[in-house]
C-alpha cells in the first residue's frame, strides 16, 4: 500500500538523514538537509496525496504500554491534507537550506541542526498521525522542544535565548492546558484511543463541554499565536534561522489548528454556539492586533511574523462560523466555514513559507532586514523580487493569487450568518466581519510597505547597494512555492472538493455540493438541483467549458437558503484568464501606438535637485506612520530619547527621537502575568529559608496528607 | 539714555568713539579691537535697547573693515568698526550671543573668505558647496566679477547636514523648483513620517551678484540695480539707495519730491500687502477671497502703471528726487481710487474672519514667539505679529516720515493669523499716510537743482513692505560705487523661518510659507 | 460660506476679452520704445543714455532692441525722448527656435486648444514671476483659452523661464528641461532671461537663459505685462502670430553695451 510505503520511508529518511548528518563533515551537512530532507518530504507527501485523493484510510498499531493501551497512528484525509502541506513545504524549505545554511559554517554546529531538523520533521508528521493521547503529547512534546531548539539556534543572541525561554514557557503552558483537555475526555470515556473518546464524549454535559473547549481552545491556541497567548510569536519566529521560521510560521501554527480541529470537530463537535462565539471574537481580535502590529513594524520578518498572527486570526474565525453553524444545526454551512477555514490555512502556510524564505534570502545577501535600509532590490535580485511580490498579492489577499479565493470563502461564510434567528451571534458575526475587513485594508498597506521599500525606491544603504541575486538552490524554491500560490488562487473549484473531502472523515463533507455544484457533468446531481438554481447559474455562464474541462465547473458558486436566496459567486480561473487576454492585448496596443515614438529615459523628477540621496526617499517608517499615529491610543509607544542638542545657544545640530511601542498583548497579558507569577514564586520562595527542620515537617505534612487522600478517594 | 552710550562705552571698553548727529538722527561710530567685540555688541543689544542691523564688510587697500550695524528708538544708531590686516581676516564670531548675526557671518565667510572663529557652521551658505569650490571669495577686489573662473571643482561628497537622527527619519526635499508658481528656493523638511520636526532651507539659487556686479558702475546705474533686484518692492529699495547717496552727497530733497516719495511708498506698501493676502488665501484653498484679493491687486497695479507708466514704480526713484512730476488731477484721481480699493479691502477681511475654517489653519500655525522675534533680530510684518513694534519710519525717521501721523499695529500671538491681521492693519495705516500726504503736496520742483556727487560711503534706509532694508553706498570720487551692501529685510527674516515651519504637518508648510509673505529675489540678490 | 458666494456674484465679471478683442485699460502695460528718425543735426545723445544698450544707431534711425530694455524710462522723458508705443503683443520668435529638435516645429492642431505650462525661476527679481501669477486672476483668467500651469514638468508642454539663469539654478533649469516629453517648447519672458538685463555680465548668472535651455519664444519686457505673456502662450498654440519687433538682427555677443563709462574694479 503507497501509503504504508510512503510512511515508513519517511521515517526512515528522516532517521538516516539524522544520523547521516552527524556522520558526515560538517560542511556537507548542508546537503544532507538538502537531499535526505527532500527526499523524506516526497515521500510523505506521496502518502498524504494517496490519503488525500484517493480516499484510502491507512491504520497501525504502535507498541502496546501497560496502563496506557496501545498506541494508534492513522492516515485519515484529515490528517492527509495537513501533511500533504507539511511535505510541500518542508520540501522548498530544505532544498533552501543548502546554500541558505552556508553562513552558520564555523559560527554554529550544523549537526545539531540536522538532527534537530530531521527530529522536527519526524515529530511533527506524528503528531498529525497520532490516535491517541499519549503518542499525541508524546510527539507534541518533542516538536516543541525540537522547535525552540531550532529558534535557539543563534544562541550567543541575547535576543534569540530570550524568545527561546519564552516559545517554550507559553508552549509548555499550553501543552498542559490541551493535555488537560484530553484528560477529561479520558476521564469520560475510560480510554486513551481518539476512537473512545469520540464515542464517549456524546454523553458529555455542557459544563464539561464547555471545559474541553475552552481548554484545547486555548491551549492550542498558544500554539497557534492566538491573542492572548501569542506573545512568544514574534519574538521567536524572527529570531529563527530563516527556513526554520518557514517552517515555523508555515508549519507549526497549523498544528495548533489542527489540535483545535480534532478535538472539536472530530471528538467533540462543538454544540454549543457560545463556543463558536469565542472562536469568533478571539479570530477577530488576533487577526486586528496582528496586522496592526505587522503595518507598523519594520523588521522584515517580526512584520511576517505578526503577519502569522492575523492570518491565524481569519483562519480561526472561519472555524468559529463552522462552529456556530454546526450548533445550530446548518451542516452545509458549518462546512463552508470549515473548508474557508482550511483553505486559508493552506494558502497560508505556502504563501508565508515564501515571504519567509524571500526575506531569508534578502538577509542572506544584503545583512540586515530592517527595511528601512534596504531598497532598490529589484535590480540585483529580479528573481527574488518577482517571487516577493507574489508572495506579497497573495498575503494581501490580491486578484488572482490564493490568498482572495480563501478571503473571500471566509467572509462569504460570515455573510451567511444572516439566516441565523437569533441576533446576538448576528452582531458578533458582523464585528467580525468588521475587524477581518479592516484587516484586509491594513494588510494590503502593510505588504505594499514591505515591497516597496525592500525591493523599489533607492538602495538605501551601502550594503544594499552592493546586493547580488541568490544562487539558484535558494530562488528556485521560492519559485515552485510562488507557483503553487498561484494555482491554489486560480483553481479554487479544484481544491475546494480536495478539502471538503478531507473534512468527510470527521462527519463534514457537505461545502462541495454547496459551493462547487456538479454543473459540467451531466450526472444523476444535476438534475437534483432545482431548477431555478439552475437557470440562475445559466446565466452566470456557470457551464462555460463544460465539454472539455475536467471537474465540477470553474465558478464557485453558491446560493442562500430559502429565506435568503441571493447568489455569490466567484472564478478567478475564468478571471485569470481574462487578465492575461487583457494584459496582452494592453501590451500588444501599446507597442503598436508608440510603434513610432522614440523613448527616452530620464532621471526621476525631484524637484530639480543636484543629487537626490536615499535619505531624501520615504522610509518604511515614515509610509506606515498615519497607521501608527491613527491608532496611537492602541499602540502607546512610549519615548524612548526625545534630546535636543545646540551648540552657542541657538545652533541647533542633533535632534534624537525614539519611540518604541510595547506591544498591546505584552501590556494586558504577558506582563500581568508576569508580575503575578513573579510574585507568586517570590511568596512560594519563603519556603526555602534553609532551616532543617521545617523541611523535615514538610516531609511529614506531604506524607500524611497523601496518606488521607489515599483513604478518602 | 543715548547721551550716556558714549560714556559708558568709553568707560567699560576704552574705545575710541566718534559722535555725528545731523537731521537723520544721532549716530555713534565705535572703534573697538577684535577682543572687545564681542562683549561690546551684547552689552549694546542686551542693555541699550538696540537691534542689530547687518554687518557690512569692505576691503581697503591694507585692511578688513568690518561695520557692525546697530539701530534703535529715537533715531538713535551705533556703528561698531572693526579692523585686521589683508592678510589676517579672522574676527571673532558674534552669533551665539547676537544671533542675528548669524547670517551675516556666514555670508561674509562665503563672498570674501572672512575666518569667524567661533562660529559653529561656516560654509555652504550663499556658494553651494555642490557648486562651486572653497574659497572663491567672489566678493574680494581681486576676483573679477564679470566672468565665471575657469576651473570647477565642487565638492562631490556634498551631503546635506541632518540634524534629526531618529529611527526612519528622512528628509522630504522641496525644490528648487516645486509647486505650481514659486520662486526657487530648496527646503529639507527633515521628519519621520507626518509632523516636520526640523525644516532647512538653502537658499541663494537666485544669487546674481548684486552687490559685485554694482562696483565699478556709475552710482547712477547701481540705482537701476538697487531697484530691480527685488521687483515687488522696486520703489522701497530704490529709495533706500537714493537716500544713502544723498546723504554722501549732503543733498536736500525738495519738499514736493519728500512728499510724492511718501506717497509712492505707502502705495507700493499697499499693493504688496494685497499680494501677500491674496498669497494667504490661495495657500489655505479659500479660492473666492483669493479671487477677490487678486483683483484688487490688479487695480492698484494698473493704477500705478496708469499713473507713473509702470505697473510696479520701475524708474521713478532717481538721485535727488524723482525722475517726473504729476498733475495734481491725476494724483486726485489715483487717490480716490485707492480709497475705493482699500474699502473693499477691508470688507474682504471682514469676511475673512468670519470664515472658520479659514481661520482654523492659520490659527496658531506657524507660531514665532516674541523671545525667538527678539533673538532674531527679526523686522518688518512678521517681527510685529510677534510682539516687536519697530518700524524705521517711526524710530529712524527718513524722507518726512516724522511728520506724518499713523500707527504701527502690533500683535503677540505669532502665528499666521496674527501676521494676517498686521497685514490688513498695515494696508489701512498706508492708506491714510497716502491721504495725508496728498493732502499737504506743496508745490515746486521734484528734483534738486544741482545734484553733484563727491566721494564718501553713507547709510540709506527704508520700511520697505517686508521690513527694514539697508542700503550702505561708498562712492569714489568720479561718482563710481565702490562698495554697495544692502541688507535686505527677507534675509533677516528667513534666517528664524525654521522656527515656524517646525512641529507642523506637511500640509501646514506652504501656508506657513504664505504668511511669512517673504520674498527669495530680495534675500538672494 | 454664502457670504462668498454672493460677495462673488456681486464682483461680477472682469475677464478682458482679449484675444477676442484688443484690450486698451490704462495701466495694462507700461509699453516699449519704438525707433525713431534722426532729426537732421541731432546727436542722439538720447542712445547714450540707455544703460543696457537697447537703442541703437543705424543710418539715420534709432532702432530699437526691445530685448535689452529695462524700463528705466530714461529715454522716455527729456527732449530728445524716444517714442513709447503701449501694446502688449510682444511675444517674437527666437532666431534659432526648435534647434535640435526632431519633433515636430509646431506643437501641431492636437495641442492648439490646451497647454500646460511649467513656470521656472531662474533668478528672476519677482516681478516677471508676479506678472506670470497675474494670469490667474479674474482679469485675465488664462483658464478660459485652455493654458494651466502644472507643478510638474512631466506633464508639461511649455517650459516658461523667467529670470537671467543664475548659475546655481542652471542645473535645476536644464532637469526642468530634461524633464518633459517632447513636444516642447520653451518661452523665455522678460529681459532678463534674454540679456541678462541689469545683472550681465556676471560671474554668478549668464546674460539669458538661451545658453542653458535652447529657447523658441521671446517676450522682452520688465517686466511685460500679463497679456504680453498671454499673447506669447498663444503664439505657442499657433493661435496668434509673433510680433516684429526687432528692426534688424542683433549679434548679442558683439554690440556694445550701451556707451555709460565703466570704472575700472
Amino acid at each position: 500500500m503507497i501509503e504504508a510505503a510512503g510512511i515508513i520511508a519517511f521515517f526512515i529518511l528522516c532517521a538516516s538523514g539524522a544520523l547521516v548528518g552527524l556522520l558526515t563533515p560538517r560542511s556537507q551537512n548542508p546537503w544532507v538537509v538538502a537531499v535526505l530532507g527532500a527526499a523524506a518530504a516526497v515521500a510523505i507527501s506521496v502518502a498524504a496525496a494517496a490519503a488525500l485523493f484517493v480516499g484510502r484510510a491507512y491504520a497501525a498499531d504502535l507498541w502496546s504500554l501497560p496502563f496506557a493501551g496501545t498506541l494508534h497512528i492513522c492516515l485519515d484525509r484529515l490528517s492527509g491534507l495537513f501533511l500533504l502541506i507539511v511535505g510541500l513545504v518542508y520540501l522548498p524549505a530544505s532544498i533552501f537550506s543548502a546554500g541558505y545554511l552556508r553562513r552558520y559554517l564555523g559560527h554554529y554546529s550544523l549537526r545539531a541542526f540536522t538532527v534537530l531538523y530531521f527530529a522536527l520533521f519526524a515529530s511533527i508528521a506524528t503528531v498529525i498521525l497520532a490516535r491517541d493521547v499519549i503518542s499525541f503529547l508524546l510527539a507534541w512534546e518533542l516538536m516543541s522542544i525540537a522547535s525552540v531548539l531550532l529558534v535557539n539556534y543563534e544562541f550567543e543572541v541575547d535576543e534569540t535565548v530570550r524568545a527561546g525561554y519564552l516559545m517554550l514557557a507559553m508552549g509548555e503552558g499550553g501543552t498542559i492546558a490541551a493535555a488537560l483537555a484530553f484528560l477529561i475526555l479520558a476521564n469520560a470515556a475510560g480510554s486513551l484511543d481518539f476512537e473512545a473518546l469520540r464515542a464517549a464524549a456524546v454523553s458529555l454535559g455542557p459544563g464539561a463541554r464547555w471545559t474541553v473547549f475552552l481548554l484545547s481552545f486555548f491551549g492550542f491556541g498558544v500554539k497557534a499565536g492566538l491573542v492572548p497567548f501569542n506573545s512568544w510569536l514574534p519574538r521567536a519566529h524572527p529570531a529563527a534561522p530563516a527556513n526554520v521560521s518557514a517552517l515555523l510560521s508555515g508549519l507549526i501554527l497549523n498544528l495548533g489548528i489542527y489540535g483545535i480541529l480534532r478535538v472539536n470537530v472530530d471528538i467533540l463537535p462543538a454544540s454549543l454556539v457560545g463556543t463558536g462565539l469565542v472562536a469568533l471574537i478571539v479570530g477577530a481580535v488576533s487577526a486586528f492586533v496582528g496586522i496592526l502590529y505587522a503595518t507598523t513594524e519594520n523588521d522584515a520578518k517580526a512584520m511576517l511574523a505578526h503577519s502569522s498572527i492575523e492570518n491565524m486570526g481569519i483562519v480561526t474565525a472561519g472555524l468559529g462560523a463552522g462552529f456556530v453553524f454546526t450548533a445550530a444545526g446548518r451542516p452545509v454551512l458549518a462546512g463552508i466555514g470549515f473548508v474557508a477555514a482550511l483553505y486559508h490555512l493552506t494558502n497560508h502556510s505556502f504563501y508565508k513559507a515564501l515571504l519567509f524564505l524571500g526575506a531569508g534570502t534578502v538577509d542572506f545577501r544584503v545583512g540586515t532586514r530592517d527595511l528601512d535600509h534596504l531598497g532598490g532590490l529589484i535590480r540585483p535580485m529580479p528573481w527574488t523580487a518577482l517571487y516577493f511580490l507574489i508572495g506579497s498579492l497573495s498575503i494581501a489577499a490580491m486578484y488572482p493569487f490564493s490568498g482572495f479565493a480563501s478571503e473571500w470563502l471566509t467572509l462569504q461564510a460570515l455573510l451567511r450568518s444572516a439566516e441565523l434567528p437569533s441576533t446576538p451571534v448576528k452582531l458578533v458575526f458582523a464585528f467580525t466581519g468588521v475587524a477581518l475587513a479592516l484587516t484586509a485594508g491594513l494588510a494590503v498597506t502593510c505588504f505594499v510597505k514591505a515591497f516597496a521599500m525592500g525591493f523599489l525606491g533607492v538602495p538605501r544603504s551601502r550594503r544594499a547597494q552592493e546586493a547580488t541575486e541568490a544562487p539558484a538552490s535558494m530562488v528556485a524554491p521560492m519559485g515552485a512555492l510562488a507557483i503553487v500560490c498561484l494555482i491554489l488562487g486560480v483553481t479554487p473549484t479544484f481544491v475546494i472538493p480536495a478539502l471538503s473531502r478531507s473534512l468527510e472523515s470527521v462527519g463534514n463533507g457537505h461545502a462541495t455540493a454547496a459551493l462547487v455544484p456538479a454543473f459540467f457533468s451531466h450526472s444523476a446531481d444535476h438534475s437534483s438541483l432545482p431548477a431555478d438554481f439552475r437557470s440562475e447559474f445559466h446565466d452566470l455562464g456557470a457551464q462555460t467549458g463544460e465539454s472539455f474541462i475536467p471537474g465540477r465547473g470553474l465558478v464557485v458558486l453558491h446560493r442562500g437558503g430559502t429565506d435568503n436566496p441571493v447568489i455569490f459567486a466567484m472564478s478567478t480561473s475564468y478571471g485569470v484568464v481574462v487578465l492575461i487576454v487583457l494584459l496582452a492585448v494592453v501590451v500588444a496596443l501599446t507597442r503598436w501606438i508608440a510603434r513610432n515614438r522614440r523613448v527616452t529615459r530620464a532621471r526621476i523628477w525631484d524637484g530639480g535637485v543636484r543629487q537626490l540621496f536615499p535619505e531624501m526617499t520615504y522610509t518604511a517608517t515614515g509610509f506606515s506612520n498615519p497607521v501608527r499615529v491613527v491608532f496611537d491610543a492602541i499602540l502607546r509607544p512610549r519615548t524612548v530619547e526625545d534630546t535636543e542638542q545646540t551648540v552657542a545657544q541657538h545652533f541647533r545640530v542633533a535632534i534624537r527621537r525614539t519611540r518604541e511601542p510595547t506591544h498591546l498583548i505584552d501590556r494586558l497579558v504577558l506582563n500581568v502575568l508576569v508580575t503575578h507569577l513573579t510574585r507568586f514564586a517570590r511568596l512560594l520562595a519563603r519556603m526555602h529559608h534553609g532551616r532543617v527542620n521545617v523541611y523535615v515537617a514538610y516531609v511529614l505534612g506531604t506524607l500524611v496528607g497523601a496518606l488521607i487522600l489515599s483513604l478518602i478517594l | 539714555m543715548h547721551l550716556r552710550i558714549a560714556e559708558q562705552i568709553s568707560e567699560q571698553w576704552a574705545t575710541n568713539i566718534r559722535v555725528h548727529r545731523d537731521r537723520r538722527g544721532l549716530r555713534y561710530e565705535v572703534q573697538t579691537g577684535s577682543e572687545a567685540l564681542k562683549a561690546l555688541c551684547t552689552w549694546i543689544v542686551a542693555t541699550q535697547e538696540l537691534a542689530f542691523g547687518g554687518l557690512v564688510v569692505e576691503q581697503d587697500t591694507s585692511e578688513w573693515l568690518l561695520r557692525y550695524l546697530f539701530y534703535g528708538p529715537e533715531a538713535c544708531r551705533v556703528d561698531v568698526l572693526v579692523r585686521q590686516p589683508l592678510a589676517h581676516p579672522q574676527f571673532p564670531s558674534i552669533g551665539d550671543a547676537v544671533h542675528a548675526a548669524d547670517w551675516h557671518e556666514r555670508e561674509a565667510e562665503d563672498l570674501f573668505g572672512i575666518v569667524f572663529e567661533g562660529h559653529p557652521r561656516l560654509g555652504d551658505f550663499v556658494l553651494h558647496d555642490d557648486a562651486w569650490q572653497e574659497g572663491l571669495a567672489p566678493m574680494r577686489k581681486s576676483f573679477n566679477g564679470r566672468e565665471a573662473p575657469i576651473q570647477r571643482t565642487p565638492n562631490a561628497d556634498w551631503r546635506p547636514d541632518r540634524i534629526v537622527h531618529a529611527p526612519g527619519a528622512f528628509g522630504m526635499p522641496v525644490g528648487p523648483v516645486y509647486s505650481g508658481v514659486a520662486e526657487s528656493a530648496h527646503f529639507l523638511l527633515e521628519t519621520v513620517g507626518e509632523d516636520v520636526i526640523r525644516a532647512q532651507p538653502r537658499f541663494f539659487y537666485k544669487y546674481r551678484a548684486v552687490e559685485k556686479t554694482a562696483e565699478g558702475r556709475d552710482a547712477m546705474d547701481a540705482l537701476l540695480l538697487a531697484e530691480r533686484f527685488n521687483g515687488i518692492t522696486a520703489f522701497a529699495h530704490g529709495l533706500g539707495f537714493a537716500q544713502s547717496l544723498e546723504a554722501i552727497g549732503g543733498l536736500e530733497v525738495p519738499p514736493r519730491a519728500l512728499t510724492l516719495r511718501v506717497l509712492f511708498a505707502e502705495l507700493e506698501r499697499l499693493r504688496h500687502h494685497t499680494g501677500a493676502i491674496e498669497g494667504i488665501c490661495e495657500s489655505t484653498a479659500l479660492v473666492v477671497a483669493a479671487s477677490q484679493a487678486a483683483i484688487l491687486e490688479e487695480e492698484l497695479l494698473r493704477l500705478s502703471g496708469e499713473l507713473t507708466g509702470h505697473r510696479y514704480l520701475f524708474g521713478l526713484v532717481i538721485y535727488g528726487g524723482l525722475s517726473r512730476d504729476f498733475a495734481d488731477a491725476d494724483l486726485c484721481t489715483a487717490v480716490a481710487r485707492a480709497q475705493g480699493i482699500l474699502r473693499r479691502l477691508l470688507a474682504l477681511e471682514r469676511k475673512l474672519t468670519r470664515t472658520s475654517s479659514f481661520l482654523d489653519r492659520l490659527e496658531q500655525v506657524g507660531i514665532v514667539t516674541p523671545e525667538e522675534a527678539h533673538a532674531f533680530g527679526l523686522v518688518g510684518p512678521i517681527a510685529r505679529a510677534s510682539g516687536l513694534a519697530r518700524d524705521l519710519r517711526v524710530v529712524q525717521p527718513y524722507g518726512g516720515y516724522g511728520d506724518y501721523a499713523f500707527e504701527v499695529p502690533n500683535e503677540r500671538e505669532g502665528d499666521g493669523y496674527a501676521r494676517l491681521r498686521i497685514l490688513f492693519a498695515e494696508a489701512r495705516q498706508s492708506m491714510r499716510i497716502i491721504e495725508q500726504a496728498f493732502a499737504r503736496l506743496p508745490g515746486g520742483s521734484v528734483r534738486s537743482a544741482n545734484a553733484g556727487l563727491p566721494a564718501g560711503a553713507a547709510l540709506g534706509w527704508t520700511e520697505a513692505p517686508l521690513g527694514a532694508a539697508f542700503h550702505w553706498v561708498r562712492v569714489d570720487a568720479r561718482g563710481a560705487v565702490q562698495r554697495y551692501r544692502i541688507v535686505p529685510p527677507s534675509f533677516v527674516n528667513w534666517h528664524a523661518f525654521h522656527l515656524a515651519a517646525e512641529a507642523f504637518a506637511f500640509q501646514d508648510f506652504p501656508i506657513i510659507l504664505a504668511s511669512f509673505g517673504l520674498s527669495i529675489s530680495e534675500n538672494d540678490r | 460660506m454664502t457670504q462668498w458666494v454672493l460677495s462673488g456674484l456681486r464682483a461680477g465679471v472682469r475677464t478682458t476679452r482679449y484675444p477676442a478683442w484688443p484690450d486698451d485699460s490704462p495701466g495694462l502695460s507700461p509699453g516699449l520704445p519704438s525707433g525713431r528718425a534722426l532729426v537732421a543735426g541731432e546727436l542722439a545723445r538720447v542712445v547714450d543714455r540707455c544703460p543696457t544698450g537697447a537703442l541703437i544707431r543705424q543710418d539715420h534711425r534709432v532702432v530699437v532692441d526691445p530685448r535689452r530694455c529695462v524700463h528705466c524710462l530714461r529715454c522716455a522723458r527729456g527732449e530728445d525722448a524716444v517714442n513709447w508705443e503701449p501694446g502688449y503683443e510682444w511675444a517674437i520668435m527666437a532666431e534659432n527656435a526648435n534647434r535640435g529638435e526632431t519633433a515636430p516645429a509646431s506643437f501641431g492642431p492636437a495641442f492648439a486648444r490646451s497647454l500646460h505650462v511649467r513656470v521656472v525661476d531662474a533668478g528672476d527679481c519677482g516681478a516677471c514671476l508676479h506678472e506670470v501669477k497675474q494670469l490667474a486672476n479674474p482679469y485675465y483668467n488664462l483658464h478660459r483659452l485652455g493654458f494651466f500651469i502644472t507643478p510638474t514638468p512631466r506633464q508639461a508642454d511649455i517650459l516658461l523661464v523667467v529670470g537671467p539663469g543664475t548659475d546655481q539654478m542652471r542645473a535645476a533649469l536644464e532637469q526642468s528641461y530634461a524633464a518633459m516629453p517632447t513636444p516642447r517648447k520653451v518661452i523665455a519672458v522678460g529681459t532678463c532671461a534674454l540679456s541678462g538685463g541689469v545683472f550681465s555680465p556676471s560671474f554668478a548668472c549668464s546674460a539669458g537663459v538661451g545658453s542653458i535651455v535652447p529657447v523658441d519664444i521671446e517676450v522682452p519686457g520688465h517686466p511685460p505685462p500679463p497679456l504680453a505673456i498671454l499673447h506669447a502662450l498663444l503664439v505657442a498654440a499657433g493661435r496668434a502670430s509673433p510680433a516684429e519687433l526687432v528692426a534688424a538682427p542683433v549679434d548679442r555677443a558683439t554690440s556694445e553695451r550701451g556707451t555709460t563709462p565703466e570704472h575700472g574694479p
